[in-house]
């Protein structure tokens, strides 16, 4: 019996191994539902295979960002009914108010990946205040630069330029010394 | 004994006289006539390694800087920059040696002044050329100038280093005019077109008391302004770290601590510079065991005043250890660094200020020695600035290459690192070839203390 031990084994491993990569073959579906609730906003997601719920299913949610997502929180697993429920933050900045919020599943053992999206207006709104764009600083522009900064950089640089020119201006003066001292000579 | 005593100063420098003036021509002009094998292969062996770090740098330019560097988004900056620190630290040696030392009569700086003035210029010249190296499109450098902004430190930086790269050719050859008269009457068995140098840059000097007058005032006034321009450039320089957006640099000490630093680097080079020049063309005579006396007492003191900014930089932050500054301070104190940070330390303060305490250390081999150590403490310490400092953004370091998130220079950085050291001791070589390293008519007016005599000395 023994010497067929090897060849049990390794049927078991492939055996599991099929089972395991068409349980992960499963699809699931997430539908995404967004509701106040008091003073809070929640989103609900929904997950089902097969046109069932699935429950013990971790959803991750996310916010869209100008170049990725933001995660909300950890992923929260669905319940008996196949929902996971969470609070989505009041403070997500936004320019017109719009947010997109994605939920997902991720390398889970039994479901495909799988992701759905919703559009809410949950954002808080931010305003630039814009209005010292034009003013003169230090953190402006060349152009904007604060004209007392201006005026004492040109000053200290024409100070000390020119009196590198003038000690130069004095080389000359001790050539004409010289020729002055050979005429006399 | 006692009549000895009693006799006033200005006794001894009667026995000065126009025989000993000679001599010390002949002494200080010797270099100039003779150079031997030694002189010829050291002279090969630096231009080999700079012609090394062209070849470098145009393998650099023409490949990629990806491939040719070790240069990346984080460590922007490698050793190109740490090299230019170094250099415009070393570049203060002008204004420690030649002039505080001048404006405040301390009279043994006389012949130390010239080799000072001669390794600031190379200095401040390599130093600007790191840093047109570092940059990745060197051919944008004009841009600089066409847009750059007058509240960035940056260009501050290039309006700071060529004006006292200018302020510093001035003051060197200004004084330098009687020596090119003293070579073009003394020296007699050079090529001609060597004479007529002499002849043209000397400006047609005839020693009269007008034009010694004249050559007094600028060199007073030039004296003066390089003070301030010394220390501008070395805290513009600092500036440069302290206004970009990392823990390490973020700091308000960093112009106090880079100018302590560049005081006693100026120290060490400067001891360094006199121990080769005494040897190499014996002036014994004239860099004497005086000398390095004073530059050991000059480096306990300026090992101890780095040593009190280094405390502000470091230990202050060390005990708050905010969660900006713990990553680079840790990482620096027990961390990956941790040997190389307390050897800087060690090395480059506490030897510096401890070991010329004993006058035996001021001796001229111990004193060179540990002028050395403390050069090589202070170029690590600069580059311990720069690199862990960029290694440590405020946003963590995150889905990188793994390249990114390391620096280890490149045979390429290096070889352009070892040509800027090559061309500054090339300079400064070259320079002593052919002119007078030591200036006569300030070491004879320093044995005559000053006295008109010197008139006469033609």
């Amino acid at each position: 019996m023994k010497k067929y031990n090897y060849f049990l084994v390794t049927c078991l491993v492939i055996l599991f191994s099929i089972t395991n990569s068409f349980a992960q073959d499963k699809e699931a579906k997430i539908t995404l539902t967004f509701t106040k609730a008091d003073s809070l906003y929640v989103c609900k997601a929904l997950v089902t295979s097969e046109g069932k719920p699935v429950a013990e299913v971790p959803v991750n949610l996310s916010v869209k960002r100008l170049f990725s997502n933001l995660p909300i929180g950890d992923a929260v697993a669905t319940d008996s009914t196949g929902i996971a429920t969470f609070e989505v933050p009041q403070d997500i900045p936004s320019r017109n108010g719009k947010l997109t919020i994605f939920a997902n599943i991720i390398d889970d053992e039994n479901y495909m990946n799988a992701e759905a999206s919703g559009e809410v207006h949950w954002g808080t709104i931010v305003a630039s205040d814009n209005s010292n764009v034009d003013e003169r600083s230090f953190s402006a522009g060349r152009d904007r630069a604060p004209i007392y900064f201006i005026i004492a950089s040109l000053l200290i640089i024409g100070l000390i330029w020119g009196t590198l020119f003038y000690a130069v201006l004095q080389v000359f003066k001790l050539k004409k010394l010289g020729i002055v001292q050979e005429i006399k000579d | 004994m006692s009549e000895n005593r009693n006799r006033p100063d200005t006794h001894k420098h009667e026995t000065f006289t126009q025989e000993e003036y000679m001599v010390m021509k002949d002494d200080l002009l010797r270099p100039i006539e003779k150079i031997g094998m030694a002189g010829k292969i050291w002279i090969a062996f630096l231009m080999a390694v700079l012609v090394a770090g062209i070849v470098a740098y145009i393998i650099q330019e023409t490949k990629s800087k990806y491939v040719t560097t070790s240069l990346r988004d984080y460590t922007m900056w490698g050793i190109y920059i740490s090299n230019f620190l170094f250099m415009v630290a070393i570049g203060l040696v002008g204004v420690l040696m030649s002039a505080i030392l001048k404006l405040t009569n301390f009279e043994w700086y006389r012949p130390l002044s010239r080799i000072a003035e001669v390794i600031a210029i190379g200095a401040i010249m390599f130093g600007g050329i790191s840093i047109v190296v570092a940059m990745g499109r060197p051919d944008r450098l004009i841009n600089l100038l066409i847009y750059g902004r007058i509240q960035s430190p940056i260009i501050w930086d290039v309006i700071g280093i060529t004006t006292d790269l200018a302020a510093c050719i001035i003051l060197l050859f200004i004084p330098l005019i009687p020596s090119l008269v003293t070579c073009k009457n003394h020296l007699k068995n050079l090529p001609k077109w060597q004479l007529k140098m002499y002849n043209m840059l000397s400006f047609g000097w005839q020693g009269t008391p007008e034009q010694w007058k004249l050559l007094k005032k600028i060199m007073k006034i030039l004296t003066a302004l390089i003070i301030p321009l010394g220390v501008l450039i070395c805290t513009i320089t600092a500036w440069l770290f302290a206004t970009t957006l990392r823990a390490e640099w973020d700091s308000t000490n960093f112009g106090a601590y880079f100018v302590s630093n560049a005081f006693l680097l100026s120290v060490a080079v400067m001891t360094l510079a006199t121990f080769i020049f005494r040897k190499a063309y014996n002036l014994e005579k004239y860099l004497t065991e005086m000398h390095f006396d004073k530059l050991g007492q000059a480096m306990v003191l300026m090992a101890l005043i780095h040593g009190y900014f280094n405390i502000n930089e470091y230990l202050i932050p060390a005990y708050k250890m905010s969660g900006l500054h713990e990553n680079t301070l840790l990482n620096l104190f027990i961390g990956k660094q941790a040997l190389f940070y307390w050897s800087v330390v060690v090395f480059g303060i506490i030897v510096p200020f401890l070991l010329p305490l004993f006058p035996k250390m001021r001796k001229p081999i111990p004193l060179t020695i540990i002028s050395v150590i403390v050069l090589f403490a202070g170029w690590f310490r600069l580059y311990l600035i720069v690199i862990p400092g960029l290694l440590q953004p405020y946003l963590p370091i995150q889905d990188v290459p793994a390249s990114w998130t390391h620096y280890f220079p490149s045979a390429v950085e290096m070889t352009v690192v070892a040509a800027t050291f090559a061309g500054l001791l090339l300079l400064v070589t070259l320079f002593s070839r052919y002119f007078p390293i030591i200036s006569v008519w300030e070491v004879a007016e320093g044995e005559l203390e000053g006295k008109e005599e010197i008139f006469n000395y033609k």
